[in-house]
């Protein structure tokens, strides 16, 4: 009979499938959203930059630039294309590019004359904010750098600057040269080696079985779009929940249910089967935001299959609470609000959308540890990373039990209201 | 023995009694009228019957065992048709029968050739495969009375199964029911519609206030009228009262009374003439006297003081 009734809901499903993709694709969003906000962690953040350099100088400095930025890590990180001023003002209105550094004109010449300040221009896209600030501090270094070389070779730089103009001869520049190799060689006792350094290590991070058959933590690269996506995820699925056990509503409203207890007097298989159905819909929107986010972002779930169960176990008590919301709340349209406002207080003081530890200290101690969104949100963040050994399976088990308890009491609450004169 | 009985069943909802000492009983192959208005207590019956609520006093007996001592066997007894169509209006006809059928018990190739069994015999089978959304009232009703008659029960409760669909439609769906009842099943049916159950029902409850007021044959409910005939006297009686019309009260008991018209029957057997000279003899101007069947609604009326309509 259980299965007569999950087939027949996953036909209707079949023959009006609006209302189920529409669930599908909310999740789809959501994980868009805060992929592309907040994106992979394996992407070490920021990605290209992508700016304009207007040359107006069109001297060797602006050609040294030219090859400096596409050279060495320069050229992994950063993106210069090189055009006019007015493309380059197109592309940052167009969203195309993070930033434009304008070269002005007799740039060079100034800088070596030292006759007048000269500075660099930099437009910032005002639609970015990472990336732009990023440009500018690398600027801000790139500034500094040369006016350091302009304060200490101020003397040579007059006769470089007949060299760019074709004006100097070979013995000036060769005094030139030996100068500044001599400065150099100077400088090279005061700056290297560097008094203090740092050295970059990659060591392989291999999980230790711990001794209570959990997984031992050594420590996951921390991802902030995993992190985020499983705290969106898990106060979703509490609202795709209500979506779906609206449909108990439905059955409710259309007589249905109550013919179904005439034929029969369990009432249980009816509510699982509800469940299930609405469970394969959780699922369906979890492997969407949990797998397809991780797929889209190339993202990594360091255990998909504990996280996998988990969140099985998450989405069958999902269910089950607001089947027994829906129970408890007989007009349909004050149990929507039910089941979104307990959504919401399960999602927040769960500490989905905002860290635990960041909650009010009075809501932390009193609140926040009896919420089943907390038991997960907390298991599987630790689980994926987490330093600590994670029991997750007791959590599983922790949050069907609480599942299985709100469907048996959503069973109670039926039949004593079918007794009493259940009304849609 | 009945496969029905219904003894002094109660049900309250607050303050409200809507079920006050309901009592019948339906013989198999009987169709068992529950005639009343809106809000007599026809589906709180009905629904006591069919478990979906317990009553608050009285028994219910489905083939002569108490329905709570066993109810998931009495469930199976009997098949319910609620008076609003439970259907998933998104599954075809086919799919509702089939889906119908397995809930009632039946095995997938069973419930799968019981369903185009009905479909034939409900004169749907070339709308089987259609969603329900696409059928006409008389369509969906047609479906809705097939998924109660999956199982091939031995009990059908209709509850007002012909409400709001066009009189063909409704014609189609009442032989339907006389071809159940040929084959034996026992019928409760609730309605207010009187042509529904003079000509359907054997025998006829007329309940109102939640109470039985009168039960029997047709003839039988007629006979609490005084025979086969009422006098409709039509004269201007504004300013008289029958009190003061000499004999007139032993003689004739007034179903319905207005300004302008009474509804009376004779009491005991008297000749048509012979009342006919005694209404004609009234101190009052008449202006018309016919005669005429006693309808269901007259008894209604004398029970009650109101018409069934009202």
């Amino acid at each position: 009979m259980f299965f007569a009734l999950l087939a027949k809901d996953l036909r209707r499903a079949r023959h009006n499938p609006i209302p189920w993709l529409t669930n599908l694709a909310i999740p789809l969003c959501i994980t868009a959203l805060i992929g592309l906000a907040f994106g992979s962690s394996q992407s070490s953040g920021l990605g290209h930059i992508k700016f304009a350099v207007v040359d107006e100088d069109h001297s060797v400095l602006g050609k040294m630039l030219q090859s400096m930025t596409g050279q060495g890590t320069n050229a992994q990180k950063l993106e210069p294309v090189f055009m006019d001023r007015t493309n380059a003002l197109a592309a940052i209105n167009n969203n195309e590019i993070s930033a434009v550094l304008i070269i002005p004109e007799h740039f060079t010449k100034h800088y070596l004359t030292a006759t007048e300040p000269v500075s660099l221009e930099l437009i910032k896209n005002p639609a970015e904010s990472v990336n732009p600030a990023v440009l500018e501090e690398l600027l801000g270094a790139g500034v500094t750098g040369l006016s350091a070389v302009s304060r200490n070779f101020h003397e040579e730089f007059s006769t470089l600057q007949s060299a760019f103009d074709g004006d100097g001869d070979f013995d000036q520049m060769a005094t030139v040269l030996k100068q500044t190799g001599e400065k150099l060689k100077s400088a090279k006792a005061s700056i290297l080696p560097p008094l203090v350094s740092y050295t970059e290590t990659e060591t392989e991070i291999k999980p230790v079985p711990a001794k209570n058959g959990g997984v031992a933590k050594t420590g996951n690269q921390f991802s902030l779009f995993g992190y985020l996506l499983l705290g969106m995820s898990a106060m979703f699925l509490l609202f795709l929940a209500g979506h779906g056990m609206s449909d108990l509503h439905r059955e409710l409203r259309n007589g249905t249910f109550a013919r179904y207890h005439t034929l029969n007097q369990q009432l249980l298989p009816f509510i699982a089967s509800k469940v299930a159905f609405t469970l394969v819909m959780l699922l369906a929107g979890s492997v969407i935001m949990l797998g397809g986010g991780a797929l889209i972002f190339r993202f990594h779930w360091p255990h998909p299959l504990s996280l996998a169960v988990l969140m099985f176990s998450y989405a069958a008590f999902a269910a089950c609470l607001m089947a027994l919301l829906t129970a408890l709340v007989a007009d349909e349209r004050r149990a929507n609000m039910m089941n979104n406002l307990a959504g919401m207080l399960l999602g927040m003081a769960g500490g989905c959308t905002f860290p635990a530890e960041q909650l009010p200290v009075f809501v932390q101690n009193y609140f926040t540890h009896w919420m089943p969104s907390y038991w997960f949100v907390n298991t599987a963040r630790e689980l994926e990373f987490g330093s600590e050994p994670v029991v997750w399976w007791g959590m599983a088990l922790k949050l069907g039990l609480a599942g299985l308890v709100c469907a048996l009491a959503a069973t109670y609450v039926f039949r004593r209201k079918f007794r009493n004169g259940l009304t849609a | 023995m009945s496969l029905l009985t219904v003894e002094s069943l109660r049900k309250s909802f607050g303050t409200l009694g809507a079920v006050n000492g309901v009592t019948f009983q339906v013989q198999p192959g009987e169709i068992y009228g529950l005639l009343g208005p809106n809000g007599a207590g026809k589906t709180t019956t009905i629904s006591m019957i069919s478990g979906l609520l317990k009553p608050d006093a009285g028994t219910v007996k489905i083939g002569g065992t108490a329905f709570w001592a066993d109810p998931q066997r009495a469930r199976r007894q009997m098949g319910v048709v609620p008076q609003e169509l439970a259907l998933y209006e998104e599954l075809s006809g086919k799919e509702n029968l089939e889906f119908w059928g397995r809930l009632a018990g039946l095995g997938p190739r069973e419930a799968k050739a019981r369903a185009a069994e009905l479909l034939e015999s409900l004169e749907l089978s070339d709308r089987a495969n259609d969603p329900v959304k696409t059928y006409s009232g008389g369509m969906k009703r047609r479906i809705n009375l097939g998924c109660a008659l999956l199982h091939r029960p031995q009990l059908l409760l209709l509850d007002e199964p012909t409400v709001g669909i066009d009189p063909q439609a409704r014609m189609n769906i009442l032989e339907f029911i006389q071809k159940l009842r040929a084959a034996g099943t026992a019928i409760l049916y609730t309605t207010h519609y009187l042509e529904e159950a003079e000509s359907l029902c054997q025998r006829i409850g007329i309940i109102d206030g939640g109470r039985i007021l009168a039960e029997g044959t047709l003839s039988q409910l007629q006979e609490r009228l005084g025979g086969d005939r009422l006098f409709v006297i039509d004269a201007d009686f504004t300013n008289t009262v029958p009190e003061n019309w000499g004999a007139f009260l032993q003689r004739f008991r007034i179903i319905q009374k207005s300004e302008r018209q009474i509804i009376a029957a004779a009491i005991g057997t008297r000749d048509p003439s012979e009342c006919l000279k005694d209404l004609l003899e009234l101190p009052v101007r008449v202006e018309n006297v016919s005669l005429k069947r006693p309808s269901l609604n007259d008894v209604f009326l004398q029970l009650t003081g109101r018409n069934l309509r009202e």
